[in-house]
């Protein structure tokens, strides 16, 4: 199959959050009124229940105008998925469609995962079983990966009317939004495609009218060195560490017996 | 509008002026943007920078309510750098037309004015003719009493730095706007003026959108594609319900409310008096009596006028408008109210006084989907006193668009079928059904009645079927009209008869379900060319997608651009062809001398320059009922043919007083009065709370912060309210001073999920001079932090 | 010294010794288990143990609370030993390096001839060692797990690994540390539950620390 992504093009969005209502409707999440955040943008920042925010920064352009700045934030899907790598039940995978996603039978609600992800786009929910326990589960959006299995596109994309989110064929929506990019430099000079690569890209490419940092973006998102020491090195070699000493302690129990049948005459004492 | 939605990508220049199409028409941007993608540029002209100005090429900041300064400087500007398209005006439009010298204008007055009935005699501004009847033309255009001329010199008054002072957009903004907007002049280049509510909610509201057709006609952009003047219709059926007689003096179709006036004690009366001697008006006596005929069926006949004294007549003189009920309400001259998705709690004008008129109502019905803040105006939580109201109130819940069957018709004029896609929730009925329900039982309780005042619903037919649902395909096929005789389906307007002998509800929909089709259920997305989708629903009249489509070609009839084809005249085949339904007469030749008469529901079919409505023939600013500076072009203040409603529903607030100018607008995630969007939780939560938008610099001077709760204050009441401060507001620099502004979203009231103050509260109770449309879009308040 | 039973005894640790002992074995053994299903798959039916993965999270909470008390306890109860312990683990001689190599073949079972050792032999103090650095290691990098909110996202990154790590080399130790108790040296028990140890076994396991003993004895006869 071929690789697909979801191109989002904030030059082309009009800001009518149809985005955010065709998600909610989608996968059924239910509303969260927050505070009055003294802007347009509903929501501080994508919860549990609210996988997408459409954000709105104002700001002065450098030939005296303003920029509006929209932007449908939501999760990246990372190649090298922070989530992914953190989570200590190994919940969190990639699809066939790139897509990354939580399985919600193994997830436990830790919250690593939400720690872990450097875009905030993963957060755990609470819920109440019939016994009226609470639990948690990680949330995040799935790229509407159910509807993808039926050849259907994300809701997002599907709700978009000015084409900012597309869904598609990657090397095909790569190489429109350098095309795209050129057009609008013009426009916003700072203009860039967010793919980065120190994650080895994102399952969700943005076209930015602005540098990263402007959207709350990490400029260039690494893979942590943490993240790989802890779950390329320690990890393993702890769990090697506990099989080791447990063997020691067999191997010990197994010797000393084992000794202690042989030199029985010196008993206890045998280190004298 | 004059073309349709999918037809905006075809515009070289767009100007959205008095509209916020990002938001409030956010599917417009699709096509928009194609627009802009093969070039195009946008043009933003908004008090406030808006969602559609930052998706514009030039955003210009102009004062609410000086639409008329900002567009007069740019016919200006058009006119005096010859920018015009010389050979469209010439002959498309009545620029050579000569005006009787009866005609002056004087500081800011037309000739003709009554004081006392603050109206105009317009027969002062009528065209000379000659013995025959024949308008007198100068196709030169240097006669100083053509239309051409006239215009040339009213609005050479409109200099730029004129403008300006008044409009409060930076001046290199507005000759940047003026030379992008002017450069569509040019033949075979295309720009469309995009309005909405911005435009209309002025008392010079009528005038405002005159303006933006002036503009158009100068620039050869009407009747072309990527042209046009086109009205984005505020609610999804608002073009509908207008084409079926929305307004209080019409019927279906445009046509007019017989009134008690002389005149019209007889239907020939009538008919002289309503029906032209030109344009294809003339045909007006078939489709009012095919009217009459679905109306009233075999009990209209000649002998007694079609059924015409069946017809309600208005009182002669009486305006019948929103404002003017509730003035009537408020002076308890009316008993009853019959509201169909209709919450002018949040919604009218001077909302405080409206809600204190319903409470003078004996009953009301009220016909929504939820409980409004109309329909629950007598509760506690409305802060009423329900044991001190009298008024009944009966809530009839309805059902939803989805909920059942019937057309849209778009503000591109096309009339969608939709299907019922879920039952009805609980007892819930279709508007359709209720009114049906309603027919029957009165039609049932004056059926032995002899009273003559009882007549009209005797004679009038309701044969829609026996159930409480009504067959609605019975109500397609007769307002498409059929043969009384044979019941054959008419297939189109021109063939509608005075005589009596066919039926349509309403003429411009004839048509749309020739012989068994219902050609609005048509879904074929079959592009023939131009994106107008010809075999895609049905658009009134006749199908044709692109109204005054005889000006896409030159006065040869070849089409001005290879690229923008309507339609153009075939010599061989000897008919008009191309890509739309030619709003002509199809086999019409050049040796027609109406061969060059595009506008065929005019007398004379030219585009009018110049047009005889209550406030004068050209377009003229005055500054909005409470306004922050004396108008700069003339010393008269305020339109002088506004006509003023009941004092005590109008109190008006001075500058001095109410220092900030005031506007209302909507968001993409409420409707309306919100009564449908607060009540659905995942609109709710988008916009939460009432707001209102003020500059950094209004803030600083004021003491607010960002997000906290203010108070804002105008002479009819106040309202608290979240105060957002922000860059995309910035003061007006005016020619002597520099005035505030503030905006807020009108969708709020107490019932729903979210809730919040209702500005309407602020609003104040005066309308346009012709369609008392009220001034929702500018009026004077101030602010202050609320304790 | 002391007789108990039939057998001379000698006062080895104090009650807020001890207690700060089992309170932190205690804390380290329920923290232990309720961290083993997330920290391996293998271990995954634990979880229903404590009410599902919330449940676990709470115990693991209660426990690091409990975790952090040991210090605080010796510190107040026992600053004696508390300071002879910090004492000795700082003391690293001759006798401590030769420690090792004996003991490697005492573990297995092997003839040993280990030298004379102090109140904690080397061994211990490495398992001393070894318990303040992955002590430190848990309670820092799980505060800052437990409130993310107040640190930034490096930081928060290297808590998980440090954390991590920390139970997979305290885990070690106390698998260790408990083998030897329990199988190897199996009268330092009685050390470490009542208190103290026979004589034989302070004499036969930390020497040096017997012949202070001793030496203070004979002082405190000879001014008595």
């Amino acid at each position: 199959m071929a690789e697909t992504i979801k191109l989002v093009d904030v030059t082309k969005c009009d800001g009518c959050r149809a985005c955010m209502v065709s998600c909610k409707n989608w996968n059924d999440l239910p509303s969260e009124i927050e505070d009055f955040h003294g802007s347009y943008q509903s929501h501080e920042k994508i919860t549990a229940n609210t996988w997408n925010v459409l954000t709105f920064n104002e700001q002065e352009r450098k030939d005296g105008g303003l920029d509006w700045l929209f932007r449908h934030s939501s999760c990246l899907h990372c190649t090298e998925a922070a989530c992914e790598k953190a989570c200590p039940e190994s919940a969190i995978s990639h699809t066939e469609f790139g897509s990354v996603v939580v399985d919600y039978d193994t997830c436990v609600g830790c919250g690593y995962c939400v720690q872990a992800c450097a875009f905030d786009a993963i957060n755990l929910a609470t819920y109440v079983d019939k016994n009226g326990k609470e639990f948690r589960k990680a949330q995040k959006c799935t790229q509407c990966t159910d509807r993808l299995e039926e050849g259907l596109q994300p809701a997002c994309a599907t709700a978009c009317h000015t084409g900012a989110i597309v869904y598609g064929d990657k090397d095909e929506l790569l190489s429109s939004a350098e095309e795209r990019l050129a057009q609008i430099k013009e426009r916003y000079p700072n203009a860039n495609i967010y793919n980065p690569q120190g994650i080895r890209g994102t399952n969700t490419v943005y076209i930015l009218a602005d540098k990263p940092t402007t959207y709350g973006l990490p400029e260039n998102p690494k893979v942590a060195l943490s993240q790989i020491v802890w779950k390329d090195y320690a990890q393993p070699i702890g769990k090697m560490m506990l099989g080791a000493t447990t063997m020691a302690v067999i191997g010990s129990f197994i010797a000393t017996s084992l000794n202690k049948k042989n030199d029985s005459s010196e008993g206890d004492q045998s280190h004298e | 509008m004059t073309n349709h939605w999918n037809d905006l990508k075809h515009a070289d220049v767009l100007m959205i002026i008095g509209a916020n199409p990002a938001e409030n028409h956010p599917i417009s941007f699709k096509w928009i943007l194609k627009a802009l993608e093969k070039g195009g540029k946008l043009i933003s002209v908004d008090p406030r920078f808006t969602r559609t100005s930052q998706m514009a090429n030039v955003y210009g900041q102009l004062r609410s309510g000086t639409d008329i300064a900002f567009i007069g400087g740019m016919i200006n500007y058009v006119l005096e750098n010859e920018l015009f398209h010389k050979e469209y005006v010439a002959a498309y439009t009545n620029a050579s037309y000569i005006v009787e010298d009866t005609y002056s204008f004087n500081d800011g007055m037309f000739s003709g004015y009554d004081k006392g009935k603050r109206s105009y005699d317009k027969t002062q501004w009528a065209f000379k003719k000659d013995e025959e009847g024949k308008t007198l033309t100068d196709p030169t255009l240097k006669d100083p009493n053509c239309v051409f001329q006239l215009m040339k010199k009213h609005y050479s008054r409109y200099d730029i730095d004129t403008v300006v002072g008044v409009t409060g957009t930076a001046k290199e903004t507005y000759e940047e706007i003026c030379k992008t907007y002017a450069s569509t002049g040019e033949a075979g280049k295309a720009g469309t003026i995009l309005y909405a509510m911005g435009g209309t909610q002025h008392t010079v509201g009528t005038q405002n959108i005159r303006s933006y057709a002036i503009l158009q006609l100068l620039l050869g952009n009407i009747g072309i594609s990527g042209g046009g003047v086109n009205a984005l219709r505020g609610e999804s059926n608002v073009q509908g319900s207008t084409d079926f007689g929305l307004l209080f003096d019409n019927v279906p179709g445009y046509m007019q409310v017989p009134t008690t006036a002389e005149t019209d004690y007889t239907y020939q009366g009538f008919l002289d008096r309503i029906t032209p001697k030109e344009g294809y008006w003339v045909n007006k006596p078939k489709f009012y009596t095919s009217m009459m005929k679905s109306f009233y069926g075999d009990n209209a006949t000649k002998a007694n006028e079609f059924g015409y004294h069946y017809l309600p007549k208005l009182a002669a003189g009486k305006n019948y408008s929103f404002m003017r009920l509730f003035d009537a309400m408020y002076r308890k001259e009316l008993e009853g109210l019959l509201l169909f998705g209709s919450n002018p709690a949040v919604g009218g004008p001077n909302a405080g006084k409206e809600i204190e008129s319903l409470s003078n109502l004996k009953w009301m019905v009220a016909v929504d989907l939820f409980e409004t803040e109309t329909s629950s105006f007598w509760q506690k939580e409305a802060g009423a006193d329900p044991a001190s109201i009298q008024t009944e109130v009966i809530f009839l819940p309805a059902s939803g668009s989805f909920e059942k069957e019937g057309s849209v018709t778009n503000s591109g004029r096309w009339m969608q079928y939709r299907w019922q896609a879920i039952k009805p929730k609980g007892e819930s009925k279709a508007d359709l059904e209720i009114v049906h329900m309603l027919a029957r039982r009165l039609k049932d309780l004056y059926k032995n009645s002899s009273n003559p005042a009882d007549m009209p619903i005797k004679a009038l037919t309701w044969d829609y079927g026996e159930s409480d649902h009504p067959d609605i395909d019975l109500v397609c096929r007769e307002i498409n009209g059929y043969d009384m005789k044979t019941k054959k389906q008419i297939e189109k307007f021109g063939d509608l008869k005075d005589d009596g002998s066919t039926c349509s509800g309403n003429w411009i929909y004839c048509g749309f379900y020739p012989k068994n089709e219902n050609l609005s259920k048509r879904r074929d997305s079959t592009d023939e060319g131009m994106g107008n989708f010809l075999n895609w629903s049905f658009a009134w009249p006749a199908n044709r997608r692109i109204l005054y489509n005889r000006a896409s070609a030159d006065i040869n009839g070849k089409a001005w651009s290879k690229t923008r084809v309507g339609i153009e005249w075939n010599a061989a085949e000897g008919k008009w062809k191309g890509n739309d339904v030619p709003d002509f007469v199809a086999d019409k030749g050049p040796d027609d001398p109406t061969f060059i008469d595009p506008f065929i529901m005019m007398a004379g079919g030219k585009g009018a320059l110049f047009a005889s409505i209550n406030e004068g023939p050209l377009p003229e600013h005055y500054e909005p009922y409470e306004n922050p500076m004396s108008n700069a072009f003339s010393s008269v203040q305020l339109n002088p043919a506004v006509q003023f409603g009941e004092a005590e529903m109008n109190a008006q607030g001075d500058v001095s007083k109410y220092p900030i100018v005031a506007t209302t607008y909507r968001l993409s995630e409420h409707w309306q009065s919100g009564a449908m969007t607060r009540s659905q939780e995942w609109l709710a939560e988008l916009v939460p709370h009432m707001f209102v938008e003020i500059s950094e610099e209004l803030a600083k001077e004021k003491g607010i912060n960002n997000k906290d709760k203010i108070i804002v204050s105008s002479a009819r009441g106040e309202i608290s309210a979240y105060a957002m401060v922000t860059k995309r507001f910035k003061p007006y620099k005016l020619k002597d001073k520099t005035v505030h502004h503030i905006g807020m979203p009108w969708h709020f009231g107490y019932k729903g999920i979210v809730t919040g103050g209702t500005a309407n509260r602020l609003t104040p109770h005066i309308g346009d001079a012709n369609s008392t449309i009220p001034e929702y879009k500018a009026f004077l308040c101030d602010v202050r932090r609320a304790k | 010294m002391n007789k108990s039973g039939n057998k001379k005894t000698v006062k080895r640790f104090n009650l807020g010794f001890r207690i700060s002992h089992w309170v932190n074995a205690a804390a380290f053994f329920v923290l232990y288990i309720s961290a083993l299903p997330m920290y391996t798959e293998f271990f995954d039916w634990l979880y229903p143990v404590f009410g599902g993965p919330a449940g676990a999270r709470l115990v693991h909470r209660i426990a690091a609370v409990a975790f952090m008390l040991p210090l605080p306890i010796m510190i107040i109860f026992d600053w004696k030993g508390f300071s002879n312990w910090a004492k000795n683990i700082f003391s690293w001689k001759k006798h401590d390096l030769q420690f090792f190599p004996q003991f490697m073949r005492e573990f297995f079972g092997m003839k040993a001839k280990v030298p004379k050792q102090d109140f904690f032999n080397a061994g211990e103090k490495v398992n001393s060692w070894l318990m303040i650095v992955t002590t430190i290691m848990l309670i820092s990098s799980g505060l800052i797990m437990w409130f993310p909110q107040y640190f930034s996202y490096g930081i928060i990154m290297w808590a998980y690994p440090i954390h991590n790590i920390g139970l997979g080399l305290a885990a070690a130790v106390a698998i260790g540390h408990i083998y030897m108790s329990l199988v190897t040296a199996k009268p330092s028990m009685r050390g470490i539950i009542k208190g103290d140890v026979s004589e034989e076994y302070a004499k036969d396991h930390h020497g040096r620390w017997y012949d202070e003993l001793q030496a203070a004895e004979t002082k405190k006869k000879k001014h008595a």
